[in-house]
């Protein structure tokens, strides 16, 4: 991984209310550059555009799901770590998208004691 | 359908759907650990619609042929509606095998393979919506609307008068078996404007 003064963060969801509270959960001192994408395509977009060293993925979106971003990712080797923060918590769903290179799976609704808990557990936070 | 955005802006409506979209997944997740399967869950659809017009809605929901129905009012803080769950006939055959019902599948089988479903997934969607809202749904006795009917006569039944409602509908299918099921709630309108204060505190 390249390493850079400020971490890119991407939040990729289709609704603008899961977004604003996926922002809001991300701890106040961690220093990033938060940006965001609408769908599975933008997110996609977005990656390849170095704007997610982290990326937030939503599941379920229009245009392109989070598995078919998680596909685009694995087929196309692209540089970002995949956090998967759903609704569909069915153990199927988590099962799936770890296998398909997911780093780590987080339950709607999304709070800051979650992403904090997940980002330290995989070192991501102290990396800042 | 018409769109009446007078009631709903974008914004509201997005946190509808996403309020529903976490619901649904709590209730799909209960189905699926009893089914041992898994459920495809869609993109919920929020709309503004006349009572006259609910009719079409479910129309555009796909499902033509004969279904069977049971709904359940709920009430909490203010805020009262109606849910609907309904069944195309020919999801029975393959939800019995997965619930593993022996014996014969007439319509009280039927019955129970409906009452069941509905109680876990109408259940967990209410109480779904409502935890994210602070709001605590009492839920009512549920009430079999029809088996085995047409849409149009079932909806008579269920039409309770109300003029305009806020309708989430939320179209569940199970992967790799033919079980498709329609989740309707329905919202007065008086409650709409309690649920859009909740709903504006959550998006200041």
């Amino acid at each position: 991984m390249i390493v850079t003064m400020t971490l890119n963060v991407l939040i990729c969801d289709d609704s603008s209310f899961a977004r604003k509270q996926m922002a809001r959960a991300l701890p106040p001192e961690w220093t990033v550059e938060v940006h965001f994408a609408c769908d599975g395509v933008e997110g996609v977009a977005a990656i390849k555009e170095g704007k997610a060293d982290v990326m937030f993925l939503d599941l379920t979106m229009p245009n392109l799901d989070g598995y078919g971003v998680l596909e685009a990712i694995r087929k196309e080797d692209l540089p970002t770590m995949v956090i998967v923060v759903s609704g569909d918590i069915q153990p199927d769903a988590q099962e799936r998208v770890k296998a398909l290179g997911a780093m780590a799976f987080i339950k709607k609704p999304i709070d800051a004691d979650k992403a904090r808990t997940v980002l330290a557990e995989y070192g991501i936070l102290t990396e800042a | 359908m018409s769109a009446h955005p007078a009631i709903l802006s974008e914004d509201q409506r997005d946190c509808y759907q996403e309020l529903t979209n976490v619901a649904m997944g709590q209730a799909a997740d209960r189905l699926a650990r009893l089914l041992n399967a898994y459920i495809v869950l869609p993109i919920p659809k929020i709309s503004v619609i006349e009572s006259s017009e609910l009719n079409m809605a479910l129309r555009d929901a796909g499902n033509d042929s004969s279904v069977s129905a049971v709904c359940q009012g709920f009430i909490g803080s203010g805020i009262a509606g109606e849910a609907m769950l309904m069944f195309n006939d020919t999801s029975f055959a393959s939800l019995a095998t997965l619930m593993q019902h022996t014996g014969p599948l007439n319509k009280h089988a039927e019955l129970e393979l409906l009452m069941d479903t509905a109680s876990i997934l109408i259940g967990a969607c209410i109480h779904g919506i409502g935890d994210q809202l602070e709001i605590h749904f009492n839920q009512g006795h549920p009430v079999v609307l029809g088996q085995h009917c047409d849409m149009n006569e079932l909806l008579k039944r269920g039409n309770n008068g109300w003029d305009r409602t806020l309708a989430i509908e939320i179209h569940y299918t199970i992967e790799h078996v033919n079980i498709e099921c329609e989740l309707l709630l329905l919202f007065t309108e008086e409650s709409v404007k309690t649920l859009n204060k909740k709903i504006d505190f959550l998006l200041d």
